[in-house]
């Protein structure tokens, strides 16, 4: 039951923060119908700012979201003027190919200024625990991020439902043409919906960066696990991506407990394969017919 | 038909030059060289024949060619099973994946199709690094000698020098470019380039789309399997990452999409463009014509920095050159050139 309870605990923790990745990538997908293939690596840069800021100023990893968060809504909008929106109306395989090339030149980049070495950041709650009791324990760097994805997440849900320019965004993804017949400048709009999609990913990556390795080829995983969690949660849902961040954050600890930490990718893999064979409109999408 | 004629000499020319060459060149570099040429060449027309000609984009071909290279590495080294003989075991455990593979995934389409072909690829690099008992988990499977290959009691070759690996990769790159010339020029063909171009439509007209996409995807399979194979004997080490890794998938990918999709020779104009260029990056050649041409010193900083890294980030290149591809010449090489043309022969009129 211990076991049970702590990889439940763990799960949703880690959860949180594959939730905010996954609301990053289906707004981008909502608003743009892009799939972002270098979401991951978009994270990974988010990785290496929190490095950079550590190491040298040594601000506080969950501190320097206050930092990253603007910086990382920058670069992705940059991303998006200077090249997405020259594809949004090309063939799909163009769309994925140009965010694989952004990708591929984000991690390398990286590789040649920072070489290929793991880095750590090393805090002084790195590896300290809580004990709630009945032998489960929280890990206090996953608690506080999971805290600040909670935060975030409900300011970005006020956000998109409650401001002008969430609700802008929010009918550009329903219907671009509508939208911009309704007056909405929808080009600004993709800027600001990728923008505001690799902050959430940078975010994440600063959030996990006291508990996991950084380096250059990091991107690639957390690109993979985003589009099990947007297309678990259907693809351009917020609530589904969530939903799905957290489920995707549960099975694998529960995986990794009950089966093996190697097999829990693959868990993950097959039910994603399960989710589109079965229900490719995913848990809160439609299915457009 | 006027066209035809030089263009078969044309090719004839080159494959004779290219039969010839051993006999003159015996640099080993140099060989190296063209047989990375010939893999690449048969890697790219390989996922050419289901990514460009039936329209289906396959971001996990390395699955395939993992599937390919590690039976026969596999086969090799715990049963001491010649290769030429492991690559058709090779052969037939990639036809069985391809189809269970192709069951699952032809269902989806567009976006949903590439991440599930990546799905699939992802579950067999991680079943790869665990089931160690099989595959060495991580480590890898290394073997360094061969056996000879011996027709009755002849020996053809030892493997000892690079001359028998480079025609045995003309031979897997001009039997890619064979059986793509073929499918254009063949009904089969036509069924691929319908299901591209009007999925619902070529299923009106009464193609069975999921048997033609499974067919593609059989041929494409199994043409990657055997330049994965050859790759596995040849460099005589394989691990998850290297041939079964999302980078390998994108590469394979990138050589036909550079070069021009749906082609005979893009793939070929593709690897010429990319095998030198990444050749050159990784041998820090570019380094040492920046010192050489005095723009930067070797001792300096900027020169020893580009001397240790840029060798490491040979992909960035691939990187670039999508981008800039996917921006200003989004059909390829191949598309860039056609296009140039016919606006030339419009001017001239």
């Amino acid at each position: 039951m211990a076991v049970f309870l702590q990889s439940l605990i763990s799960g949703i923790l880690i959860g949180g923060v594959y939730a905010l990745i996954g609301i990053g990538l289906t707004l981008i997908f909502g608003v743009m119908r892009v799939i972002n293939f270098g979401h991951g690596d978009i994270l990974m840069v988010g990785m290496y700012l929190t490095y950079i800021l550590f190491t040298f100023a040594g601000i506080d990893p969950f501190v320097s979201v206050l930092i990253s968060f603007p910086l990382m809504f920058l670069f992705g909008g940059f991303l998006q003027k200077v090249f997405i929106n020259r594809v949004l109306n090309a063939v799909a395989q163009n769309q994925i190919l140009l965010t694989i090339g952004l990708g591929l030149i984000m991690s390398n980049t990286v590789m040649l200024i920072f070489t290929s070495d793991y880095k750590i950041i090393t805090t002084s709650y790195s590896s300290s625990t809580i004990q709630v009791g009945g032998g489960v324990s929280v890990s206090w760097p996953l608690l506080v991020s999971f805290l600040i994805t909670a935060v975030i997440t409900a300011v970005l849900y006020w956000f998109l439902l409650k401001t002008d320019t969430g609700q802008a965004i929010r009918a550009t993804a329903q219907d671009r043409e509508a939208a911009q017949l309704m007056g909405i400048n929808v080009k600004r709009m993709s800027i600001i919906a990728f923008g505001l999609g690799s902050a959430l990913a940078g975010t994440a990556g600063a959030l996990i960066s006291p508990t996991y390795y950084i380096f250059p080829q990091v991107g690639s995983v957390f690109t993979l696990k985003a589009f099990v969690i947007t297309v678990l949660g259907g693809m351009g849902s917020v609530v589904g991506a969530t939903l799905g961040g957290v489920l995707i954050g549960i099975t694998e600890s529960m995986s990794a407990a009950y089966i093996s930490s190697g097999w829990k990718d693959v868990v993950v893999f097959v039910l994603f394969l399960l989710v589109l064979l079965l229900k490719p409109s995913g848990l809160m999408g439609k299915s457009r017919t | 038909m006027m066209k035809t004629l030089p263009r078969a000499a044309a090719f004839l020319v080159i494959v004779g030059g290219l039969l010839a060459l051993p006999r003159y060149v015996d640099n080993p570099y140099a060989l190296h060289m063209m047989i990375l040429l010939f893999l690449s060449i048969s890697q790219g027309e390989s996922w050419n024949i289901l990514g460009g000609y039936t329209g289906q984009h396959s971001v996990g071909h390395a699955a395939y060619f993992g599937v390919g290279a590690y039976t026969t590495m596999m086969l090799l080294q715990a049963k001491g099973i010649a290769p030429w003989f492991g690559v058709w075991a090779g052969v037939a455990a990639v036809i069985v994946v391809a189809l269970v593979i192709g069951s699952i995934c032809f269902r989806l389409r567009g976006p949903y199709f590439v991440l599930a072909s990546i799905a699939v690829a992802e579950i067999m690099r991680l079943s790869a690094i665990n089931l160690t008992g099989l595959t060495n988990g991580a480590e890898g499977i290394l073997v360094t000698d061969l056996p000879p290959f011996k027709i009755g009691e002849r020996v053809v070759t030892d493997f000892m020098t690079k001359v028998p690996f480079y025609y045995l990769g003309l031979a897997l790159a001009l039997l890619t470019l064979l059986v793509t010339w073929g499918i254009e020029r063949s009904k089969l063909g036509y069924y691929f380039q319908a299901i591209r171009e009007d999925q619902d439509a070529a299923h009106s007209l009464g193609i069975p789309i999921a048997r033609y996409k499974n067919i593609g995807l059989v041929i494409s399979a199994v043409l990657t399997a055997l330049a994965g194979s050859f790759y596995g004997i040849y460099v005589g080490f394989v691990d998850p990452p290297t041939v079964l890794g999302l980078d390998l998938s994108v590469q394979i990918m990138l050589i036909a999409i550079i070069g021009g999709m749906g082609t005979l020779y893009g793939p070929v104009l593709g690897s010429l463009v990319l095998v030198p260029l990444s050749e050159a990056l990784r041998s820090n050649l570019i380094t040492d014509l920046l010192v050489k041409s005095g723009l930067v010193s070797a001792d300096s900083r900027t020169g020893q920095f580009l001397k240790e890294n840029l060798a490491h980030a040979h992909v960035l290149l691939y990187g670039i050159l999508v981008v800039l591809v996917i921006l200003f010449m989004p059909e390829g090489i191949m598309g860039f050139v056609k296009k140039l043309a016919s606006r030339r022969r419009k001017e001239a009129v």
